[in-house]
């Protein structure tokens, strides 16, 4: 990738904030708060303090550290596609 | 509690204010309201005739005291596919799908305490001022400041509501920077946010500061950078990156 196709990725960017009724929608829930364990670098962080890309197609939820995809969405006319290989694990705190 | 499931609604426009050059705000009505955390937003999402939909997110500006209502403070991306809708073809009367509230993580409210900092970049400020128009709803005295980044004295949005807080409510003050064009005769800011200045604006906090920073992505690294190199707790610190545009 050259410098600037990254310049314009970083500056597309937005956060996991972007995409809550999304995860919502999946989930049921709020996910904001819970807690996404990267599969690449074993490292914790906010589902609403993921790096998100939202402008293409689908969805892509990248750990704020090591920038792996944890997470991808698509949405077509007949179905929801979740593929979360990136993800060690999710963790959700009983809801209030 | 289980939260009810998020589900598209039909609000109705009931005023359309413009703001700023770039940026209006959309009350509308809905049939299924209900109370929001200041700092949450809603989903919108458009259906054209041959059923293409697309959607965007924007941060709820009223506060949850306003009953049955929510305000939505959008900003005009030339080449967005939504809010040029909402700018130019949405009157007054219309009806939006709309779903939410949505988040939890990017929002504050008075029983979180203080003292509140919040650091908002263009139209970045608009869950900000949620939350400080709920803050004044409940009559708090927690201490609150904002550091507001903009271009230029036209693009500050809110600007007498919140110069009007801060004469009515001594324990409030907000701070403007300009980064391209400050208002003749400004002598305050006239530069990005940087760690100078948040150190400036956050003294009287030390910190204790809860830290809430919106704006575009690039601001908001900067920022929580330069609050962790302030060996602010990190759990103190919440951010929202709109990315260039508003999302």
């Amino acid at each position: 990738m050259d410098n600037d196709q990254a310049d314009m990725n970083t500056a597309l960017m937005v956060d996991g904030n972007a995409v809550a009724g999304q995860l919502e929608q999946i989930f049921g829930r709020d996910m904001t708060m819970a807690i996404a364990r990267c599969a690449g670098c074993a490292r914790d962080a906010q589902m609403g303090a993921l790096m998100a890309f939202i402008r293409g197609p689908g969805i892509v939820l990248r750990c704020p550290a090591c920038q792996n995809a944890i997470a991808r969405i698509v949405e077509t006319p007949s179905a929801t596609y979740l593929e979360a290989r990136g993800a060690a694990y999710l963790r959700m705190a009983p809801q209030a | 509690m289980v939260q009810p499931v998020l589900e598209w609604q039909a609000g109705r426009v009931t005023a359309i204010r413009p703001e700023t050059r770039q940026t209006k705000s959309f009350s509308f009505a809905l049939p299924k309201w209900m109370a929001h955390r200041p700092g949450q937003h809603y989903d919108v999402r458009l259906t054209a005739p041959d059923g293409y939909q697309t959607q965007r997110s924007y941060s709820i500006a009223s506060p949850p005291e306003r009953l049955g209502e929510i305000e939505l403070t959008v900003e005009r991306i030339p080449d967005g596919e939504v809010s040029p809708y909402l700018h130019d073809v949405l009157m007054p009367g219309d009806q939006l799908e709309l779903r939410g509230p949505i988040g939890g993580y990017f929002v504050w409210e008075v029983s979180l305490g203080g003292p509140l900092l919040l650091v908002g970049g263009g139209s970045g400020v608009v869950p900000l001022m949620a939350m400080l128009r709920h803050r004044a709803a409940q009559h708090s005295t927690l201490p609150a400041r904002i550091l507001y980044s903009s271009r230029s004295a036209e693009d500050v949005i809110y600007r007498d509501e919140l110069d009007g807080m801060a004469a009515a409510d001594p324990t409030f003050e907000p701070f403007y920077t300009f980064t391209r064009q400050p208002p003749a005769g400004w002598t305050g800011y006239r530069r990005r946010i940087d760690a100078t200045m948040l150190a400036e604006v956050m003294r009287p906090f030390d910190r204790r500061a809860r830290v809430y920073v919106c704006g575009p992505t690039l601001l908001v690294e900067a920022v929580a950078n330069a609050l962790v190199q302030m060996e602010l707790p990190i759990e103190q610190i919440r951010t929202e990156r709109f990315g260039p545009t508003g999302a």
